[in-house]
This record gives structure tokens, sequence and C-alpha cells, in this order.
């Protein structure tokens, strides 16, 4: 009842009410000229478009017959640094369908699936993946189609209508997947990047380098897209090709690395199934020669997109195949790291040449012990001795009498927790603690006995297996901190470089401070060529090297300090480092290898680095034996 | 609550009814072409007889009560409206990139189209209950505004940029009806200006700002933005006197137009049908108007008559924009032509209203004593 009172009341128009009504009727009749203007405005839009220019607009009709496609352009090469090919294109044959040529597309894809040996499922997977394009955009169907499938299909092009070819460039690695952490690999463009990057060249579907130089060098890997028009008849055949403008491949991009020695060190790497990283690099230059990381990733697989199961593989391989160690992990330096000490000790006037500390097997430092690996003593040692046979002790007390800071600054002047600045993507820029560092983060005070710990390389210190051979690279050239570059040259399709190597020097020692390197280089041939060094596996014949072990603590466990050594697990043992420099007269190479849990430099990594010395060495070497043969002794 | 007497079919609007059947007709007519050969799937003009069907239903329901119910009803209404178009942002589809649809099985709704029926219920009701004599000033006009921006933000959220500015064009074609004074159309300008601007800088996303260029420079990306517009101007032109044929025009069917069965229907109608067909539709639809306009000034009481008022508006404005964007006048937008353009969203809510608008008309001469009869 209440609500008839509510209309009621509404129903009742009172004369005031019925003035107001008429006036706004007459606003209605008003509005009325406004829809007599807009349809007026219409008709004559109609009557220009149709009547006017009708015959103009239909010959046009008749000849938007034209449909223009993109040509991609072969993506330029990738050279090692004497010009063998290491990725070239191949072309892959892939089936696409423009949908709105064909008039019974699910009659088409069933008849599809039969040729191509695809689920109809799938094949419509496709086709609904790609709805929300407009209909003359090809949708790809299947891609890498064999010789078989391709003749029949277009030996029976008439029975596929709005189905085509295309031909596309895809990459071909000519050594497999050497190298594959610089290579990097091609995917599919994501939406992200379609928005991000330059609209105008890319889209959607377009193949761009997700990792690695092909990333990094995208714009000059890719060249310029070309396109053709052809005409289509009214049932959609492709009658005639009218305009092609040819695409501009893309740049020839020459590395620095080495692809035989490259070859080398990822195969001894694997030898053992090591985990880990291998750099070399040119003393004088900062030229990359080798940057290897292991276990390698397998290019293939991310071809036309990485499965979910390839994926999660990668993802949970515990040796991590997805990270590139040789710039992306961090270790303790381990005893490579007393090279900083000696420098420092030296350039501080801490010690002298002949400084000599005794070393019993352990010194008592607070109320700690510190030991030596040898638990019988080196007895009394210089620096020379005690870098070749590594006595912790001496260090040790060097340590003890510079401070953690002074190490840190020689540290950073060797380029270790500095980013060397290389081409590629997420580097880490390694760990060197100083007093005010662990304050602010662990808001504690610095503990001198940490500092003896890190002048023999252990405690908070990381370092990458790059930066180290950065720092080998220094030590063996006299003093130049040059950034590891990978880029020889970059050559357009018409022969022009466009970028050449040039060494590029990030810093450089102090005169007074150079004059020290010969001393701990000669402590560092010791290494290998003495009598008692711990690198004497190294050596080869006719080869004079200088280098240095280390091995990195992984955890110190008690648990674990009983058993030998190859009962500990795999994951607790200690890492394996070693760097070396040839030929020890006037360096040329500098290599480093870092083995994951292979606990000793000079068994486990050592024999990699001798493996890719052989090699680099292998020409003078057999000269070398050829002239002892001929010349009588 | 059904009061079905002579009374009913007397004053039924059975001119209104015969307009929406030719215009529904020939859209039918021009659905069957555009989207031959059907895809699979269901065919959409089968799905458009299902959608027809509803609608008489829908039509059905809303002359079966007095309008001044919807008065009774609106806030309801209003809060529904918006819960809805919030869920769409949480739980919608999207399809190129915006999120639009809520899925009902049978149905995909776009809440956003009974959202703008909504608004002019919402108006209506707001003018027609607060009278005032010189012309509302601004102070009356921050309610409306309010209840408008609610669903204006939330649609340009989605991102739906032509659906949400029809909203500020019925507002103002409601408030400016119902008469403003001079100062609230200086402090409204200025302040839409400044709005426009802030918009154009901070709010407009890349691909919306190279709509509105292209339509300054349609042949700077003739493979975008601008083939659209120029393959529907082809489409239009090439139609000539009497047009290319029915199911026989090359644009629609060689598929060179796009979205040929939803925003650019009647670019197709125009390529088969000629100039004299185009004439002959725009006439019916546009009579079709005039009438709603007709049904406006009979109504018997404000509401009704802002209500009608507001029902023409919506879809005069909605087709004007669409026929304007196909004949290269304004960017694409993505506004349908009501009644025409395949959508279920959009057509159910067309017959909504013109269901509001029969129920204006079959009630203009109501008074107490009619209502009382129908208790009986």
């Amino acid at each position: 009842m209440i609500k008839w009172n509510f209309l009621k009341e509404l129903g009742n128009i009172s004369e005031h009410d019925q003035a107001a009504l008429d006036g706004l009727r007459k606003r209605v009749l008003g509005t009325g000229v406004v829809v007599v203007f807009f349809v007026a405005i219409i008709l004559l839009r109609l009557w220009f478009l149709q009547i006017h220019k009708g015959e103009e607009y239909k010959s046009r009709a008749e000849n938007n017959r034209v449909r223009i496609r993109e040509v991609a352009p072969p993506r330029g090469d990738i050279l090692d640094r004497n010009g063998k090919e290491l990725v070239t294109n191949r072309p892959s044959f892939n089936v696409v369908l423009v949908r709105e040529d064909s008039n019974d597309i699910d009659g088409l894809l069933k008849r599809l699936s039969v040729v191509l040996k695809e689920d109809v499922s799938v094949l419509w997977e496709r086709i609904r993946d790609a709805e929300s394009k407009q209909r003359h955009i090809p949708v790809r169907l299947k891609e890498n189609l064999s010789w078989d499938t391709l003749a029949y299909l277009e030996t029976h092009n008439k029975d596929f209508p709005g189905v085509r070819i295309e031909v596309f460039p895809s990459r071909f690695y000519h050594y497999g997947d050497m190298a594959a952490h610089v290579i990097g690999y091609l995917g599919e463009i994501s939406k992200n990047e379609l928005e991000e990057t330059d609209t105008d060249f890319y889209r959607g579907g377009d193949q761009v380098g997700k990792m690695g130089l092909e990333k990094l060098r995208e714009k000059e890997l890719r060249g310029e897209k070309g396109n053709s028009s052809s005409e289509v008849n009214a049932r959609g055949f492709e009658q005639q090709l009218l305009t092609h403008v040819e695409p501009v491949p893309g740049n020839e991009v020459r590395l620095t690395l080495d692809i035989d020695l490259q070859k080398v060190a990822e195969e001894s790497m694997d030898a053992d199934e090591r985990s880990g990283a291998l750099v070399a690099m040119e003393v004088k230059t900062g030229r990359v020669l080798v940057l290897a990381s292991t276990p390698r990733l397998h290019l293939a697989d991310f071809e036309g997109g990485i499965s979910g199961k390839n994926w999660s593989a990668l993802l949970d391989n515990p040796k991590h195949p997805l990270i590139n160690k040789a710039l992306q992990a961090m270790y303790p330096p381990g005893s490579t790291y007393k090279m900083v000490t000696a420098l420092a000790g030296l350039a501080k006037g801490v010690i002298t040449k002949d400084t000599t500390f005794f070393c019993p097997g352990h010194i008592d430092f607070g109320n700690r012990q510190y030991n030596c690996w040898k638990h019988g003593g080196h007895g009394t040692v210089n620096l020379k001795r005690a870098i070749s046979e590594s006595c912790d002790v001496y260090f040790y007390q060097v340590g003890m009498r510079l401070g953690v800071d002074a190490l840190a600054e020689y540290a950073n002047k060797l380029g270790l927790g500095l980013k060397t600045q290389v081409e590629l993507e997420n580097e880490k820029s390694g760990l060197i603690p100083t007093k005010e560092w662990k304050k602010k983060k662990y808001g504690v005070k610095w503990q001198d006995g940490e500092t003896l710990s890190l002048a023999i390389g252990q405690g908070f210190n990381l370092i990458t297996p790059l930066q180290l051979c950065q720092m080998t690279v220094i030590l063996a050239n006299g003093g130049k901190r040059y950034v590891p570059q990978l880029i020889e040259s970059v050559t357009d399709a018409d022969g022009n470089v466009l970028e050449s190597f040039t060494p590029k020097l990030a810093g450089e020692l102090q005169e007074n401070e150079k004059k020290y390197l010969t001393l701990i280089r000669e402590g560092m041939v010791e290494v290998i060529q003495g009598a008692r060094g711990t690198a004497r596996v190294a050596r080869i014949e006719g080869i004079n090297m200088g280098g240095k072990t280390g091995s990195a603590q992984v955890v110190r466990l008690e648990q674990y300090k009983h058993l030998q050594e190859e009962n500990i697990p795999y994951k607790y043992r200690d890492h394996a480092l070693f760097i070396c420099f040839a030929p020890a007269e006037d360096p040329e190479i500098a290599v480093t290898v870092v083995v994951e849990h292979g606990l000793h430099g000079g068994s486990s990594a050592a024999p990699v680095a001798k493996a890719v010395m052989q090699k680099y060495f292998a020409n003078r070497i057999a000269v070398d034996q050829i002239r002892k043969a001929v010349t009588p002794q | 609550m059904f009061c079905v007497d002579r009374r009913f079919f007397v004053n039924f609007d059975w001119v209104l009814l015969s307009l929406l059947f030719m215009v529904c007709g020939m859209a039918f007519l021009n659905l069957y072409s555009a989207t031959y050969p059907p895809l699979g799937g269901m065919p959409p003009y089968l799905k458009q007889c299902y959608l027809l069907l509803m609608g008489v239903a829908c039509i059905i329901f809303l002359i079966s009560f007095d309008y001044k119910e919807l008065q009774l009803w609106n806030y309801p209404i209003y809060i529904v409206t918006i819960v809805l178009l919030a869920l769409v942002i949480f739980v919608g589809n999207s399809a190129g990139g915006a999120q639009r649809w809520i899925n009902l099985g049978f149905f995909q709704l776009q809440p956003s189209e009974p959202a703008k029926l909504m608004m002019v219920i919402t108006l209506a009701s707001y003018y027609s209950r607060k009278e005032v004599a010189n012309g509302y000033s601004i102070k009356d006009l921050i309610t409306p505004i309010i209840l408008m921006a609610v669903p204006f933000i939330l649609i340009l959220i989605q991102p739906d940029l032509g659906t949400a500015l029809m909203f500020v064009i019925i507002f103002i074609s409601m408030t400016v009806f119902a008469k403003l004074r001079w100062s609230s159309y200086i402090i409204l300008g200025l302040s839409g200006i400044a709005l426009a601007v802030v918009g154009w800088f901070f709010v407009l996303k890349p691909y919306q700002k190279q709509r509105v260029e292209t339509l300054l420079h349609p042949v700077k990306d003739s493979m975008g933005e601008g083939y659209q517009i120029l393959q529907s101007k082809i489409a239009v032109g090439s139609g000539g006197l009497f047009g290319r044929g029915y199911m026989e025009g090359t644009q629609g069917h060689l598929h060179f137009l796009p979205e040929r069965h939803t925003d650019f229907a009647f670019s197709v109608w125009c390529e088969e049908w000629g100039f004299a067909g185009s004439f002959f539709f725009l006439a019916v639809y546009f009579f079709m108007l005039f009438w709603g306009l007709h049904v406006a000034m009979s109504a018997r009481d404000r509401f009704g008559l802002f209500l009608a008022f507001g029902v023409v508006a919506l879809i005069f404005w909605q087709a004007v924009i669409n026929l304007l964007m196909i004949l290269g006048f304004l960017p694409v937008v993505g506004i349908p032509l009501p009644l025409f353009s395949y959508g279920g969203s959009s057509l159910l809510t067309t017959l909504l209203g013109m269901g509001i608008l029969m129920n204006v008309r079959m009630r203009r001469f109501q008074t107490e004593s009619t209502l009382e009869s129908c208790e009986l």
C-alpha cells in the first residue's frame, strides 16, 4: 500500500508542474534541431563518398587486393676471432595460415593435421592464441617442416587455401653449445618487450635475442626488414608480386673468443663433469679468449621457445646451468688472494723482498689458533717461498700488520670487488669487505682475527672468475687493468667496419707499486716451475708458466673434518681455484679456472688450465721439440 | 501487478515497435552477410536470433510495470551496476588488453553497456526530483557529477576510453537539457578543458593517443588504425548509388574491412546497398529516434520525459559517433551502432531502452483512476 501511495502522489500533477513540463517539451523540440544537424552531416558525407567519389572508391576497392607482407632480414653471423663461423642462419620452413583466406578453417585444420602429423587441438590452440590479431596477419601453425612435408604442401597448395610456407631464418650453431652463455639464444618477442622497444620495427612473433650477445647486440644483429606486396584474387590466392624491398642483413659480429681454445676448455671442464668457469684473457689487450661456464646450456632447446619441462629441469639442476658462472657466480678467492696480500704488504712497506717469518704450522691470535695448511709448518719463509708453497702463516703475519682496509684498497686496485664492465648481463661485483662495510651490514665492529682469514682469501671475500682473470692479467702485464672485451669487430653487409677492438684501460697501478709485481711473478713461477711448488702438475715442457692454486672453503663443519675428502658430500667440498699466465718471460695469456667443489686447485683446476695453455702454445711447443730433436745436446 | 486491459493494446506504441522491427531486420540481414561464411561454432546470426528473443522478453518485462517504479528502484540498480563494473576488473575476461566481460556461461556480459542505461535512469530520476526555476547551479550538480564519475572511472580503468566518454556525453546531454545557469556552463567548460589536458598528458595510453593522431595523419600508418578507417571509407564509397549487391561486397568478404560485423557493420551495409540503401536505413533509424523524442514530449510527467529523452540521447550519440567513425570523421573508438552492430550486451541494453520508451508512451494518459482500476 505504501508503494501505491507513492505512485499516486507522483501521479498528481499540479498546475505548476504542468507549466514546467510544457517548458521541457519545448526544449525537446529544440534538441530535434541537433539531431537534424547531425543527420544532415552524415547524409552529406555519405553522398560525398558514395555518389561524388563513388567511382574513385569503386576502383580503389577493385585494386584493394594488394597484400603487404614483411620479409624478415637474415640475422648477422657471429664469428670467432679467427673468422670461424660460430652462429649463422639456416632457413627454417614454417606453415602459416591466413585465416581470412580460408573458408573452412575446421576442415582445413583436419586435413593439415594429417600432413603435419600434429593433433588438431594443437593447431586450434595456435589459432586461438592469435584470436585478437587482425585476420590478415598469418598465424604460425608449425615450425621446422621436414623436406617431405614441405614438398607435399607446395605441390598440393590448391587443397590448402590460406596456408602458406614461411621461410624463416633460424640460427645454426656450428660448434653446438660451445660458448653458449656468451652467445645466448633467441626467442619470440614478449608483450613487455614489444611495449618497451620501438614498435616501428618489431611485431608480435618476431625473434629477438633473449640472452648473451644475441640480446646485447640485438640492434646490430637484427638487420632491417624488407617487405613485399602482392595481388590476391577474389578467393584470396596470391596472383602476382607487385613490389619487393629486399631486407638488409644484420651486421656480422666477430668475437675475441678463440673457439678452438674455448672447445678445449669446455671439453676439459666436461671431462670430470666439473661444474664451474674458465676464463682466458690476452694479457696485453684485455681480449677475452675463452669464457666458459659449465654445465653448458643446450641452445637448441631454446629454439622456438623452451618447453616447460626443459625449463624447470634447468632451474632444478643443482649445478645451475642457467648461471654464467664466469661473472654471475661469486666464490671465496682462497689462496689466490695471497697475491693481493703480497702486493699490499710490499707497497705499504710492511714487508720487503727479504722479510722472513717463521711458520710453525699455526699462529695464535686473540684466543684462537690459526692453522697453516701444512700442519708441520714451513719453517722460516720469505715472500717468494711463501707464495710458491702457499704458506698461510706468512700471510697471516702480513695481513695482521696491514689491516683490513689496506687489503681492500689493493684488492680494488687489482679489480676485485668492482664490476669488470664486460659486455654481458648481470655481472656480479663480488665483495671486498672493509671495516665500514661490516659496521653497515652487520652493525658490529670488525674483529682483527677476521683480517687474518681475509689475508689468505677466506672469510667475507667473494670474487667472480672473470675478476680473478683480470687480476692475473694485471699481475702479468705489469699493472694495467684492462676491461675484458668480447667484441673484435662489427661489420655491416657491405663490408664496412663499424666497430673494431681497441683496448680499454680501466685503471693502472702507480709506478712505485708496479715494481713489486716482478717479485710476485717470480713467486708465481716457482709455484709451477719450482721443485716444491703447489702446481707442478701444470708444468708444460718448453713454456715457463706462473700461477697460483687456491681452495675455497664452502662450509666449516666439524662433522666432516675427520672424513676423507672424497667422503665429504659434494655440496660441502671446497671449491678449487687456479690462476696462471705464460710465458713467464713475457706473458701473453692469463687463464683462470674455478671448479666448484673440486677440492684442490692443484689437482682439480690446474689440469684444465694446462690443457688450454697447451692448446694456445701448441705451435711453439712443437717448434721447440723439433729444435731440440735436431740440435744435438 | 499486471494490468492487461484494452488500453494496453490501444496505448501500446505500435509505431515504435514497427520501426524497431525494420531496424533489427536490416541489422540481421547485414549480419548474415558480414559473417559469411561462418567460422565454426554457433554462427553469429543464430546467436542474434536468441538475443532478439531475449530482447523481446526484456521489452515485455519493462512494459509490464509503471516506469515510475524505476525511480523507486533507482539506487539499488545503481549499486548493482557499480558492483558489476568493479567485478569486471577483478574477474573479467580480457581481450586485446582490456577487461570488459564477465562470463555468465551462456552469455558474455559487458556490464558497461547496461551501465549506460543505468546512468540515464539515475540522471532522469535526479533531475526530475530536483526542480530548479532558473537552471541548475554548480552546487546542484555535485551529486550527479559524482554519480557519473564512479562508473566513468571504473570503465576507464578497464581500459575502455570510448565507453567511458559515453558517460560524459550522456551526462552533458541530460544536464544541458535540464537547463543550467550561465555560471555553471562556464565553470563546467573550463574544468572540462583542464581535465582533457591533464588526461592527454597523464592518463591516455600511447595507443589511444595514436588513434587520435592517425585521424589527423591517416596515411602515416596504413597497416594499423589508419588502415581500418581507410578500408571503411573505401567500402562505403565503393557502394555508389545502388551498392554492389547483397553478399557481393568485396571489401567485407575479402576481409579488408576490420571488425566488419561489429563496429564497422554499417560499412558493409553501405558497400552492399549503396547510397539508396544507406539513405533508407538512416531514414528509418533516425525516424525512430525522432519518434523517441515525440514519446518524450508526450510523457505525462518530468521523470518520464527525462527518461525518454535520455534513452534517445544514449542511442543517438552512439549512432552519431559510430557513423562519423565509419565515414572517417572520428578516430576508432569502439562505439557500436546500437541495434545494428553485433554484440549481445549492447543489443539487450538498447532493447531495454526501447522498452522504457514504450512504457513511457503507453502510460502517457495514466491517472489515478486507471491505477485503481488496475488494482482490481
